[in-house]
């Protein structure tokens, strides 16, 4: 099973299950993400901190925000790891979530339509963001960090199951 | 009718669109084009024209004494732009039907060719706004599957007119049904431009609000008190200050009181619910007059919602949450789609409402463990969890206290939630979405071996209730009542 997986998760009774995970290089992405967002401002902390006091106090503020910035990235990691996904016969399941756990079960059926989505971050390290979409606002079935290859198998797969079990509203 | 001059991109051949083979030929001249009521500017901007007139009164009547009318230009320019724009808005618009399709033409720099499948059509209201009434004009409002309606409309016709356009369209969309999904039956017939208290010949009236009840029920509520709450800021604000200008400060508030109450009275208003071989027919209105057919199969969710006071009295509202009609009053936010079939009634009346929605109701029986006093102190008290094997019922709330009926078969997508606390405590939620913007039932702080069950075997009900020739899987037991 899965590192995300803590025994509290609801067993679904289907241990034949296959339970799958995004990439790894997802956590990577993630990272970029959040240091990207970390080091200007820490930058831009510790610039002010220095002007406005002394050198000793703008580094700590620098420091103290780079600080921030990796237990983001702790924060990061689990989200990450807590995210998998499964595709049943009739229906796709979604876990994720560390503080918060959710499980999504979508059925195929109620599909809307697919959206595939890729930011420049996941774009430059060959990932892509699977969402689908049903007619209730709530329903949650989002799958971030597939390779490309793994995102446009799972599009076709759910558009060609979507279609062959559409029930309407 | 006068041939309009062939704008750029519209064809003025009066049938382009005709395949050799269409069996269709529209009852009367509905092939060419048509012109809306010369009076339609003053029905589109009706409401937005009223509340400036009235602003204008206001303005002149307050401030007037001090001043001269001279500041006013200002208003009474805008006045006329919006009349010159809505006069406008009607030379350049025109309508016509033809093979099954109702096409519209608006607009003067941006110019809309709009083409509206009658075969694709839900339902057809005719709406009369007061002004409208008073002027004996009406509009027709096509409601579509799934797209967004709020174009496909036709501000106004004389209101004979209207409902006989009303009817050759539905006798239209009945013909040029095109795909088995939308069938002719989904079409409503509901009888429309008569006065909420007439009763159709084949209809059998199940509720019919009392409207002393009805202001009643809307002042014991929370429009009541926020009303209740301003007047008596205004009051104490006006005593203690020893001037009458002070609370001045507040009459907006007041006044949006006021309108809200008087809003939810007149959409309210002599509501009228018949049983009809097509579903049910829902009147309603003192001004404005709405009429809509509820197809059964259209029902995404019914719910009662009882307020403090209303459970004293012994009094519900029951509303529910339709598909496709979100679109239907413009000004309402999406938010607000649930439409009250009983806006106020005793028990009785709401038990028999709820009766012909859902079939042998469940009610929601399974308590959640009693740990979840320390998660949701005041919420415990009526949180429940119910169902059978075609409905999901839940209930919550402390003062307001609603429970909610789900067709399993509407299940859009089934969630398992669980926060922190409910971590510590043992407890997680599952949640059951329908169509549209947070329709939900949730079995909230359920235990997690209870959860993880629900889990596993809703979406299973879920699927037979869909499908209800494909077996389900052998977790069939119902939900503990």
């Amino acid at each position: 099973m899965t590192a995300g997986d803590t025994g509290l998760r609801p067993d679904t009774g289907d241990d034949s299950l296959h339970w799958q995970r995004p990439s790894p290089r997802l956590l990577r992405a993630r990272r970029i993400q959040v240091a990207a967002g970390t080091l200007p401002i820490a930058a831009v902390g510790g610039l002010i901190g220095g002007l406005a006091g002394s050198a000793v106090i703008g580094l700590i503020v620098a420091l103290a925000l780079v600080a921030a910035g990796l237990v983001g990235e702790w924060f990061v990691a689990r989200r990450v790891a807590a995210w998998s996904y499964a595709e049943r016969g009739d229906d796709l399941m979604v876990r994720r979530g560390v503080l918060i756990r959710r499980q999504s079960v979508v059925p195929y059926g109620r599909m809307q339509f697919i959206d595939v989505t890729a930011g420049p971050v996941e774009r430059s390290l060959g990932l892509a963001t699977v969402r689908m979409h049903t007619a209730a606002a709530a329903s949650d079935a989002r799958i971030p960090g597939l390779e490309r290859a793994e995102a446009s198998r799972l599009r076709d797969q759910l558009a060609q199951l979507g279609e062959s079990q559409a029930a309407g509203l | 009718m006068s041939q309009l001059p062939a704008f750029p991109g519209s064809d003025s051949d009066p049938a382009p669109g005709r395949s050799p083979g269409q069996p269709v030929t529209p009852p009367g001249d509905m092939t060419g084009w048509h012109r809306l009521h010369p009076l339609s500017p003053l029905v589109r901007s009706g409401r937005h024209f009223t509340s400036l007139v009235i602003l204008l009164v206001i303005l002149v009547v307050v401030n007037g004494r001090k001043s001269g009318g001279g500041e006013f230009i200002s208003e009474g320019v805008v006045i006329f732009v919006v009349l010159v724009a809505g006069i406008i808005n009607w030379a350049v618009t025109r309508w016509r039907v033809d093979a099954g399709v109702l096409f519209i033409e608006t607009g003067l720099i941006r110019r809309q060719s709009l083409r509206f499948p009658l075969s694709q059509v839900q339902a057809i209201d005719v709406v009369q706004t007061g002004l409208a009434r008073a002027l004996g004009l009406a509009s027709i409002q096509l409601r579509m599957a799934g797209a967004d309606s709020s174009k496909a409309r036709l501000i106004a016709l004389r209101r004979a007119d209207a409902v006989k356009l009303r009817s050759d369209l539905l006798s239209l969309a009945k013909t040029t049904k095109t795909s088995p999904a939308t069938s002719a039956s989904r079409t409503t017939r509901a009888p429309v431009a008569a006065t909420p208290a007439e009763v159709q010949a084949d209809e059998r009236v199940l509720f019919r609000v009392q409207p002393g009840r009805l202001v009643g029920g809307l002042l014991l509520s929370i429009t009541g008190v926020i009303l209740a709450v301003i007047i008596a800021a205004v009051v104490v604000i006006a005593v203690a200050v020893h001037s009458t200008a002070a609370s001045g400060i507040y009459l907006p508030f007041l006044i949006g009181a006021i309108f809200g109450v008087w809003r939810q009275f007149n959409g309210e208003y002599g509501t009228v619910v018949a049983l009809a071989p097509d579903g049910l027919r829902l009147r309603s209105g003192l001004i404005q007059t709405t009429a809509e057919t509820i197809r059964p199969g259209r029902v995404q969710a019914v719910r009662l919602v009882e307020p403090l006071v209303w459970r004293w009295l012994g009094w519900g509202r029951l509303e529910v949450d339709v598909a496709g009609s979100r679109q239907r009053r413009e000004n309402r936010s999406e938010a607000k789609r649930w439409r009250a079939l009983v806006p106020v009634g005793n028990r009785a009346e709401a038990e028999r409402m709820l009766a012909e929605l859902v079939t042998d109701p469940p009610r929601p029986t399974a308590r959640p463990p009693a740990s979840t006093r320390w998660k949701a102190p005041l919420n415990y008290h009526f949180l429940a969890f119910g169902g059978d094997d075609h409905y999901a019922v839940a209930s919550r709330g402390r003062l307001r206290r609603t429970t909610t009926w789900i067709p399993l078969e509407k299940v859009q997508s089934v969630r398992w939630v669980q926060g922190p606390v409910q971590r510590r405590l043992g407890l997680a939620s599952v949640k059951l979405d329908v169509a549209g913007k947070r329709v939900t039932a949730a079995a909230t702080d359920r235990t997690v071996a209870e959860a993880a069950e629900l889990l596993t075997r809703l979406p299973a009900q879920a699927r037979a209730a869909r499908h209800p020739l494909k077996r389900a899987p052998a977790s069939g037991q119902p939900i503990p009542r």
